[in-house]
Parts: C-alpha cells; sequence; structure tokens
C-alpha cells in the first residue's frame, strides 16, 4: 500500500512533468511565427503501476518525450512543387526581359522591314531619284541594326543566365553543407529513437531551399535523409556533402558537373533547372529563327537585286552581305554604299524601276524556311509570347499549389496560440493543483508527526 | 479539423494577388491597351505586327500615289498644250492650203509652223522632278533632239520601256507612255505630220499641205486617245485614294480590336479589382488580431 511519501514523489513527477508541457508550450508560443517551425507536443503517459495483490496503483505521470509533429509526406510534396515553382520563376524572370525586346510592335526588325520595303517602293515613282535611293540605303542600315541589335540584346539576357548558373550551383553547394552537417545529427538522434525536432525543422528548411534552386528527390532513411538529384546525382549522404562543379563549354556555356559527369542535361527543375531552360533551348531556339530570317531574307534579296541594272546599267552586286547559320544576324551587313548601285532598273536604263517588282516580291514571297519575312518575324514575337505566358501560368498554378500545401502543412505542424493558450491554461492548472497535493500531504505528515507529539504524556 | 492557424500568409497572398489585378487593371485603362507585352495575348501580339506593317504599307501606297498623280498631271497637262498647239498647226495647214496666198504669206505661216513645231518638241521634252516623262525609261536626257536630216526633224533618243507603281495591294499602275507612241505613232505621226506640212507648203504644193493638214489631223486625233491614259490614270488614282483612305480606318478598327480596350469592361474591370482590395485589406485588418490571449486578460 502507497504511502506518503509515494504520494509526494508523484505529485513531484507530475510538477516535473507539467514543467516539462509548460516549457513545451512555451517553446511552442515562442516560435509561432518562426518559418519552418515544427509544433511540439509533450507526450504524457501513465507511470507503470504498482501492484499488491488484487490492487492496482497508479504511480502518476512521466513525460514520456516531446515530439515534433509532421508529415514527412506533405513535406516531400512542398519540396517537389517549390522545384516547379523554382523553374517557372526563373523562366518567367528571364522571358520577360526577352519578350520586353519583342513588345513595341512600332520598332524593331518588323518595323523596319516594312521601313526598308516601303522605301523601295517609294523609289518605284521616281527610280533616277538620288535622294530616294539613298533612303533606301538607310532604310536598309536600319534594318540591319536591328538585326544585330535584336541578336546581341539576345546574346546578353543568355549570357547573364550563364552568370547566374555558376551563382545558383555555389549557392546549392553551400546549402548542401549545411545540410550534410545537420543531417549527421539528425542522423545520430534517429538512429537513438530520438525526436530530432528543432534538428530536423532546420534541415527540413534548408532542404526547401535547395528544392527552390534546383531538382532534389529527397529519401528518408534511418540515418537521417539522402537527397539526389532527380537524375540520381547523390548531393547528401548521411553527413556528407557531394559538391556540384562548373566549367565552361566550347561556346562559353558553363556546364555542371557531378563527380567529373556531365549532369547538365538531366537538371530540369527549381532555379537552375528553369534558367538552364532558357539558356540552352529558348534562347538558342529564338536566335536560331532570327539567324535563319536574316540568312534567307538576305540570300532572296541578293537575287532578286543581282537580276536587275543599277543607275548606270550595270548588273546589280549582293546588296547584302551575310554569313548563313548561327550568328548570321550580327553578321548581317549593307554591302553596297554607292545610292547608285541599287539595281532598280530591269533593262539598264536609267528610269525603269522593272526590276523592283522583283525586289517587292521579296516581301510577299515565302522564304525557304516557309514563311514571308515578316511572318517569319511574327512568329518569334508570338513565340516569346507563348512561352512568357506558359511560364506565367505555370508560376500561378504553383504558387496557388504551393499555398495549398503550405495550409495543409500549417494545419499540421503549424503553432495556433489559441491551442497553446489553452494548453497554457491547463498545464498551469495542473501544475497549481500538484503544487497543492505537495501541500496537501505535507500537512497529513505534519499531522502524522503531530500524533505523536501530541499524545498524552504519562506520568 | 485543425485548421491552420497562421492565415497571415493567405492573407497576404490574397492581398497581393488582388493588387496584381488592379495594376493590370489599372494598366490597362492608362494605355487603353490589353496587350501591352506579348505574353498578354501571343497571338494577337503577332497579328499586331502584320497590322503595323499593313498599315505602314498603306501609308506608302498613299504616298506612291501623291508622286505619282503629280507625274501624271504634268503629262496631261503637257500634252493638253500639245492639242492646242496642233489646233492651232491645223488651223494655219488650212490657211496655207488656199491656193490663193501670196508666197511671203505662205513663208510667213511656214514660219508659225515652225514655231509650233519647236513648241510640241520642247513639250515632249518635259520633265517632272529632273526625270524626262516622255522618254520611255531613258529619262536622264531629254529624248527628243531637233535633227533636220531625219524625216520627222527629230531624232527620239528614248526608248519604249514603261514604268508600273504599287497603288495599293497587288495593284499597280503604269505611270507613262513612251514618247515614241504618243509623236511618232505610225498612222498617228505628230512630228512627220508637222513636217510634211511645212515642207508642202515651203514648196507651195496646196495639195500636199491639204494631204498633210490631213494627216496632221489624224495624228492629232491618235494623240488625244493616248492622252485618255493619262486622264484615266489620274482618275483610277483618285479613286484608289479613298479606297486606301479607307483600308487605313479598316486596319484602325481592326487594330483596337486586337489589342485595345472596351472601355466600359476595363472600367468595371477595374472598380471590381479596387472592390476586392480594399475588402482584402479590410478583412485582413479585422481578422489579424483576436486570439484566445486578448480574452485571457
Amino acid at each position: 500500500m502507497p504511502g506518503l511519501t509515494s504520494s509526494i514523489l508523484m505529485a513531484t513527477q507530475s510538477l516535473l512533468a507539467d514543467q516539462g508541457a509548460l516549457a513545451t508550450t512555451t517553446n511552442n508560443i515562442s516560435n509561432a511565427n518562426t518559418p519552418g517551425y515544427t509544433r511540439e507536443v509533450a507526450i504524457l503517459n501513465e507511470a507503470p503501476p504498482s501492484i499488491e495483490g488484487s490492487l492496482v496503483y497508479g504511480n502518476g505521470v512521466t513525460l514520456d518525450k516531446i515530439q515534433s509533429v509532421r508529415d514527412q509526406l506533405l513535406d516531400l510534396r512542398i519540396s517537389e512543387e517549390t522545384q516547379q515553382q523554382g523553374s517557372a520563376q526563373s523562366q518567367l524572370s528571364a522571358m520577360q526581359q526577352v519578350q520586353a525586346l519583342f513588345s513595341d510592335s512600332t520598332q524593331g526588325i518588323g518595323a523596319d522591314l516594312t521601313a526598308f520595303f516601303n522605301s523601295i517602293s517609294q523609289l518605284s515613282t521616281n527610280p533616277t531619284s538620288v535622294p530616294q535611293r539613298q533612303s533606301v540605303l538607310t532604310a536598309a542600315q536600319n534594318l540591319v541594326s536591328s538585326f544585330q541589335q535584336t541578336e546581341s540584346n539576345l546574346n546578353t539576357i543568355q549570357s547573364d543566365l550563364n552568370q547566374s548558373v555558376s551563382d545558383t550551383v555555389s549557392q546549392i553547394n553551400s546549402l548542401t553543407q549545411q545540410i550534410a552537417q545537420l543531417n549527421a545529427q539528425v542522423g545520430q538522434l534517429q538512429s537513438l529513437g530520438k525526436d530530432p525536432g528543432v534538428l530536423a525543422d532546420q534541415e527540413n528548411q534548408l532542404v526547401q531551399q535547395l528544392s527552390q534552386l534546383t531538382d532534389v528527390s529527397v529519401i528518408q532513411t534511418e540515418h537521417g535523409e539522402t537527397i539526389t538529384t532527380s537524375g540520381g546525382t547523390a548531393l547528401v549522404v548521411g553527413g556528407q556533402s557531394f559538391s556540384l562543379q562548373v566549367a565552361p563549354n566550347a561556346s562559353g556555356m558553363e556546364h555542371i558537373f557531378a563527380q567529373g559527369q556531365d549532369i547538365t542535361a538531366s537538371i530540369q527543375n527549381g532555379q537552375l533547372g528553369g534558367t538552364l531552360q532558357i539558356r540552352d533551348t529558348v534562347i538558342p531556339g529564338i536566335l536560331n529563327q532570327i539567324d535563319t530570317l536574316a540568312g534567307q531574307f538576305a540570300t532572296s534579296f541578293n537575287t532578286a537585286h543581282e537580276a536587275g541594272f543599277d543607275l548606270s546599267g550595270n548588273p546589280g552586286a549582293a546588296f547584302f552581305s551575310v554569313t548563313a547559320g548561327t550568328g548570321a544576324a550580327s553578321s548581317l551587313r549593307v554591302a553596297i554604299t554607292d545610292p547608285n548601285a541599287i539595281a532598280a532598273s530591269s533593262d539598264g536604263s536609267a528610269g525603269s524601276n522593272g526590276n523592283i517588282a522583283q525586289l517587292m516580291a521579296v516581301q510577299t514571297q515565302a522564304l525557304p524556311s516557309g514563311a514571308n519575312p515578316l511572318d517569319s518575324y511574327a512568329n518569334v514575337v508570338s513565340l516569346t509570347g507563348n512561352v512568357t505566358a506558359q511560364a506565367q501560368a505555370e508560376v500561378s498554378a504553383s504558387t496557388a499549389s504551393l499555398n495549398q500545401l503550405n495550409d495543409q502543412r500549417g494545419s499540421i505542424s503549424g503553432v495556433s496560440i489559441d491551442q497553446e493558450s489553452a494548453n497554457l491554461i491547463t498545464y498551469q492548472r495542473a501544475f497549481e493543483a500538484a503544487a497543492r497535493v505537495v501541500t496537501t500531504v505535507d500537512q497529513l505528515t505534519q499531522t502524522i508527526i503531530g500524533m505523536g507529539a501530541s499524545a498524552p504524556t504519562v506520568y | 479539423m485543425r485548421i491552420n492557424p497562421n492565415i497571415t500568409s493567405d492573407i497576404l497572398n490574397a492581398i497581393s494577388q488582388a493588387e496584381l489585378q488592379q495594376q493590370k487593371a489599372v494598366q490597362e485603362v492608362a494605355t487603353g491597351k490589353r496587350v501591352n507585352v506579348p505574353s498578354d495575348d501571343p497571338a494577337a501580339a503577332a497579328e499586331m505586327v502584320q497590322n503595323l506593317a499593313l498599315s505602314s504599307q498603306t501609308d506608302q501606297y498613299l504616298q506612291n500615289t501623291s508622286s505619282v498623280e503629280g507625274l501624271l498631271q504634268t503629262a496631261d497637262s503637257a500634252l493638253s498644250s500639245v492639242v492646242t498647239s496642233l489646233n492651232q498647226a491645223i488651223g494655219l495647214g488650212v490657211q496655207g492650203s488656199t491656193g490663193t496666198l501670196s508666197s511671203s504669206n505662205r513663208q510667213a505661216i511656214v514660219e508659225q509652223l515652225q514655231g509650233v513645231f519647236a513648241q510640241v518638241v520642247q513639250l515632249a521634252n518635259s520633265s517632272y522632278e529632273g526625270s524626262y516623262i516622255f522618254g520611255g525609261t531613258a529619262t536622264t536626257a531629254p529624248p527628243y533632239a531637233p535633227d533636220p536630216t531625219q524625216t520627222d526633224g527629230v531624232t527620239y533618243n528614248g526608248n519604249t520601256g514603261v514604268n508600273s507603281v504599287d497603288i495599293a495591294n497587288g495593284r499597280s499602275i503604269q505611270i507613262n507612255v513612251p514618247g515614241s507612241q504618243i509623236f511618232q505613232a505610225a498612222g498617228g505621226d505628230v512630228m512627220g505630220s508637222l513636217q510634211q506640212l511645212i515642207t508642202a507648203l515651203q514648196s507651195g504644193n496646196t495639195t500636199a499641205s491639204g494631204t498633210a493638214t490631213t494627216q496632221l489631223r489624224t495624228a492629232m486625233d491618235s494623240l488625244s486617245q493616248q492622252r485618255v491614259f493619262y486622264g484615266n490614270a489620274i482618275n483610277q488614282l483618285t479613286s484608289n485614294q479613298s479606297f486606301l483612305q479607307q483600308e487605313k480606318v479598316n486596319l484602325q478598327t481592326q487594330q483596337n480590336d486586337l489589342v485595345g480596350i472596351d472601355p466600359a469592361q476595363a472600367a468595371t474591370d477595374l472598380s471590381q479589382a479596387e472592390m476586392a482590395y480594399n475588402s482584402g485589406l479590410a478583412a485582413a485588418a479585422k481578422v489579424l488580431p483576436p486570439s484566445l490571449m486578448d480574452y485571457l486578460k
């Protein structure tokens, strides 16, 4: 049969348990606004009972452990969605720069193409006029500048993205190092069957940051997490991190290497994936279209020009010079400088404008690429618009879905001040009651001690 | 069910969404454009490229039309003067063919006719903005040079080339008739008839001068027919001008349909976005503060 001493002990244990629970509540309230914090609950358990004959006495309460309330599956989903969002966001910000080059339809390649043909059309009204011939050359020069400028602007955006690739990779390396350090400690605690709590929160937070940057897949093991890229390249295993390296390829584009292997093509998500997508696929695609346009337009126009005769009756020379292929738009030049060298005549007489019809035909005839020059340019405009709009839609979609997931995570792991306040009162009252038990037992003990002291003395 | 206790981020998201909507609505109203960057509507942006090109081409066609109009009018009025001169020459021819004239009177008529001939040659060498308009496509030198060794009294240095100018999409107009076709056409040779009349009168052969006068009449009719070409072309240009003006209006309308806003719709959108933003803020101000803590004091 339990005595008063065991009651005191039980009450003391209860005081300790309540203190622990209060401390947990305090910690929760303190971290209510800490990003990535997972609320903790004090797990209280009945102490093992003592059995005396047919009686089973409860032995009070023990504070079993402080446990974080987390849903690991949800954390993985958040990591995946964060990767999508990171990719879409970096695509969007790059594409916004790209589409700015094509936003104003009243200037640029399209408008200059039309202005060029207009100047030729004007020349048809007075083919011997030197001022009108000069204005054809000026319009051609403007067109050439537009081609060059568009290509050089795209190249600048591409090399900015290239710079950000190496920046992102060094961020990734620093994050994987930090994660590996935490992961070692988390693994240690887990292998001892303990809840890693705050450490796991911190690690989780870093993994989310890493997800923003690149595509990762996280595997939970008994010894913490194993983090790989989606292509299977290890980034963190246990307490060890594997850093990524960058090295430029022949055209100066940074490629990403893991343990000597080029993994650039396998990175699809996160900021890095999005940046690579724009740098290696979208911008080269646009550049290719513009180069094709520049090359084919110049060639077709030259063919038409060479069929005519200039003001002095000589056969027309090449109007443009261009090196077809990559960089054609940058290589485009006006090959003639003498306004009299424009071949407007079809029969060698100075006043003939017969060849202008051939020159004008270049405006409406399909180039070998299948579309006429202006349509080819319009295709580039709609391509940039489409890619940007798509990135925009992806950003909204992944943001919405991420918000929902975070809500869901919050509903499981978030700190509710209301709940914690209620807990605070509950534990406070329990603590007060346990303290009262101690006082009561103390009084009882006094009574017992007094029992002896106040016994009638026999003389 | 446990709900996410931290509604701050949700509220902030909602507010920033509403703010974004509002910004977009303001931009649309301010610029009057629905499509400000290609991603707003890629297809419309691409069509805008075409539309602006067509619109700029139409401007060019209008400019071509007025440039050509000047040329055609100069040619027409030159030919009108030629007709006046020829009428004068025919009068002189009729007068000279009556057998009662003294040789000195005939000589005076011959001199007048020589003056008419020189005038016709001068008119045939008319130029517009530095280009000779009756030399075919050889426009840099005067097409007619007086040459007594020729039966027609002139050498034609022009050619038989013609120029055409685009005045609308897929529509072009011939802008000249070679001088040889106007002044020296077979069966309507103005220069030759004049020369023949002068020679006949000089020799005092009234029969020959009568024949030459008749020939000159035929030649003048032929020239008048050629002149109709210019009149027709000018009429065509005038009607083309109003067609192009209409075309420009059409393109403008199309442009507005493509990227413009519907003002009523835009205004409604703006006030809706404004309301969403304001109510988001109001709701946040109401919802955020209370917690159980507020009631435990």
